[in-house]
């Protein structure tokens, strides 16, 4: 089936299991959420998908293909970490280009592929500035602009909304549904809002120490929580 | 009235904090200007020093020395630096302190020794490079590259703990893609600082060379080397030498700062 399926996945530290014989199914064009709360393990599970840390257990499958064992670069993931990562000493292009010059593609086509790109997160004639000249709403573009230029398989984010301040977080929000929604491709986004999960979720996945609780539309999630503390997690303000 | 006294005192403390930093100030600067100071004395001879065909060559093999340890010194050291920086191993700690703490605080002399007794002319290794200018290279190369090796490693570390080599990773880099355009270029700026310091270490290095390499005239001897055997009747080509080896080391530095600066 396309789409990303975990299978019984164990992750960690050394000898500290994080992620614990954790299985889940993102379908191939499905937004999915992953929420919990600090510690939980969701960055954790994030960075094993991407391979930087392998799991002791389990099996990922990208698109019926088993990647569990791939090194990083061979994936075809787009990862976009929670502070953008982006290269400092690089121009706006040159990030957005990385991915596309790394596959050896000639310079006509990345730059026209990158100009392309950069328009359709809104950051036309943006290409020779620095990171360091962007607002954060402007960096975290130019980072899901350089993690989509590779066409990615599967899309990876790791508190995207975390650093926009709370004025322009709603557009900037708003801007990335849209993107999800044109992409069409599985989409794995962690955090730990309550907010920020229920407006971007198709789908929420509750995850608690390692584990995932409770999976569903956010619909479901909302009106039946397994537990207390997925309702609280959830509706933090609720009574009861 | 105490609280008056008590900001009288530390008034009082902090003159003092100045006062004994401009001890160490006026000591460092001072012993820096005197062979200025000595050379207006003996202007002409100093003058007509420089032009000493001993000192010129001697000049010439301080430089070109120099110049090869600091390219080995980025051709090894760097690599170096990024192996300590990725890799995490059983005596990690210990290694490291070896190759890169111990030759900066190491007596150039006892090095200069050793290398004598494993590239001498008893090696065991039967390779004889003692007094040569092979020699001259080696015993500054093993005080010098762990300037750049230490400042390279450190600035390796922080990319490294930034993440944004493994965001490389993601986009498709492979490790030495990621290396190339990620850690190269953001880790230049230190890579030079180290190259800067090990070039000047490497301009005024004595004890390895004095032994290891000895001091031949036109084929081993260097400014530092030159130096101490003029030391004991204070020539003016020896005070023309100082002035020589520590205004190249002391340019370096400057232009390398102000390079980094920008």
């Amino acid at each position: 089936m396309p789409g990303l399926s975990l299978q019984n996945i164990k992750s960690g530290y050394d000898d500290k299991l994080i992620v614990k014989n954790l299985s889940l199914d993102v379908e191939a064009k499905e937004t999915l959420v992953l929420m919990g709360s600090s510690g939980s393990g969701k960055s954790t599970l994030l960075l094993t998908i991407l391979g930087i840390l392998k799991p002791s257990h389990g099996k990922i499958i990208l698109n019926d293909k088993e990647i569990t064992n791939l090194p990083i670069e061979s994936r075809n993931i787009g990862y976009l970490p929670q502070d953008y990562g982006l290269f400092p000493h690089m121009s706006v292009i040159d990030n957005v280009s990385y991915g596309l010059r790394m596959r050896g593609i000639q310079k006509k086509e990345y730059e026209s592929s990158a100009e392309e790109i950069l328009e359709l997160v809104e950051l036309k004639g943006y290409g020779k500035r620095k990171p360091k000249e962007l607002s954060g709403g402007e960096r975290q573009r130019v980072g899901l602009a350089r993690a989509l230029a590779i066409k990615p398989d599967l899309f990876l984010l790791d508190e995207p909304l975390s650093n926009i301040d709370q004025a322009t977080k709603m557009d900037v929000a708003k801007q990335m549904k849209e993107l999800f929604r044109k992409l069409e491709i599985p989409i794995i986004l962690v955090t730990h809002n309550h907010e920020d999960a229920l407006f971007l979720a198709e789908r929420l996945a509750i995850m608690i120490d390692g584990k995932i609780e409770q999976v569903g539309s956010v619909d479901e999630v909302l009106k039946n929580p397994k537990t207390k503390f997925i309702k609280r997690l959830l509706m933090p303000f609720a009574e009861g | 009235m105490n609280y008056i006294n008590k900001k009288n005192s530390t008034k009082h403390l902090i003159i003092v904090l100045y006062a004994l930093a401009g001890v160490l100030l006026c000591f460092s600067i001072l012993t820096f200007l005197y062979q200025y100071i000595a050379a207006v004395g003996s202007f002409r001879g100093v003058v007509s020093a420089f032009g000493n065909n001993r000192i010129l060559t001697a000049l010439w093999l301080s430089l070109t020395s120099a110049f090869i340890v600091a390219i080995l010194s980025i051709l090894l050291g760097v690599p170096l630096a990024y192996f300590f920086a990725m890799k995490d191993f059983p005596g990690k700690a210990i290694i490291e302190t070896l190759a890169v703490d111990v030759p900066q605080t190491f007596p150039p002399i006892a090095e200069g020794m050793i290398f004598l007794l494993m590239f001498g002319k008893d090696s065991p290794l039967h390779i004889n490079l003692a007094f040569t200018f092979t020699a001259l290279v080696i015993a500054k190369l093993f005080i010098c590259a762990p300037f750049v090796v230490s400042f390279t490693a450190r600035r390796f570390r922080e990319i490294k703990q930034s993440g944004i080599n493994l965001t490389a990773r993601s986009l498709g880099a492979n490790p030495f893609q990621v290396f190339m355009t990620i850690f190269l270029p953001l880790g230049l700026k230190d890579i030079g600082a180290g190259v800067a310091l090990c070039w000047s270490r490497a301009m005024g290095e004595l004890g390895g060379s004095l032994l290891f390499a000895g001091v031949i005239i036109g084929k081993t001897e260097i400014i530092p080397t030159f130096i101490a055997t003029q030391a004991n009747t204070l020539t003016v080509e020896a005070l023309a030498a100082t002035i020589l080896v520590t205004t190249a080391s002391t340019i370096a530095l400057i232009s390398f700062k102000r390079l980094s600066n920008k």
